[in-house]
């Protein structure tokens, strides 16, 4: 699967849709179906929170044992995997709500790969399917 | 997602239904304001039916969370599915929210 949206604003349930509903993910079991969706929403709220692109490339590559999703943006040069990890043993009153969609990326997904390359954002996620 | 907000008494039923992601988000958080005007709240969020948080979700409890604990008061979250229930232990939120 891939697809361009463009403009990006106001799809978020779109693009996840999209991804949910592509030949390369629709028939995987509802465990792996759960973090994908969950990731897909964290890094596509995040390109739409930071970036400042009016557009996104999604593509979904499968095969028998390896998904990978490549999300590319025109926006501003920024490397979400950069930011710092969350504090995630602190006491509530301490709790910040930042961060948290990446890490849970890194978390749910086998691996994570940002660079930026002929002036566009390209974010990668590899989840591993037995 | 369906948001059902009963009372019982001095206590407050919170019944959720679908997902909760960042095409709701900003509806939820509507929902729940009026919880954290309560003086004295005793909530339960009863996630049966809950089939998905994404971190927009989880900022909306940890929101709420922080208000009914600045107040003395009490929160649960019951019946959750596991693999909501993971999301919450991945981000250490079930250490800082109350979930049976």
């Amino acid at each position: 699967m891939k697809k361009k949206f463009d403009p990006i604003e106001g799809r978020n349930a779109e693009i996840i849709e999209s991804v949910m509903n592509c030949p390369e993910v629709e028939g995987l079991s509802e465990d792996l179906k759960f973090k994908i969706r969950l990731c897909v929403e964290e890094v596509e709220e995040n390109i739409l929170d930071y970036s400042g692109s009016t557009w996104v490339d999604v593509s979904v590559d499968g095969s028998t044992d390896v998904l990978k999703i490549v999300f590319q943006d025109g926006g501003v040069e920024f490397d979400p995997l950069s930011n710092p990890e969350p504090d995630i043993n602190a006491p509530l009153e301490e709790r910040k709500i930042g961060g948290l969609g990446i890490f849970l990326c890194k978390q749910m997904m086998d691996s994570l790969d940002y660079h930026f390359e002929n002036g566009k954002n390209v974010f990668t996620m590899v989840k591993k399917l037995n | 997602m369906n948001v059902n907000i009963t009372k019982d008494g001095a206590k407050t039923l919170v019944t959720l239904s679908g997902r909760l992601d960042t095409t709701n988000a900003d509806q939820f958080q509507t929902d729940i304001t009026p919880l954290m005007e309560d003086s004295n709240p005793d909530i339960e969020l009863d996630c049966t039916d809950m089939e998905y948080t994404s971190s927009q979700g989880l900022r909306l409890f940890l929101m709420l969370q922080k208000s009914v604990s600045s107040k003395g008061g009490s929160m649960v979250m019951t019946n959750m599915k596991p693999q909501v229930k993971e999301v919450f232990d991945i981000t250490g939120f079930s250490n800082i929210i109350k979930i049976v």
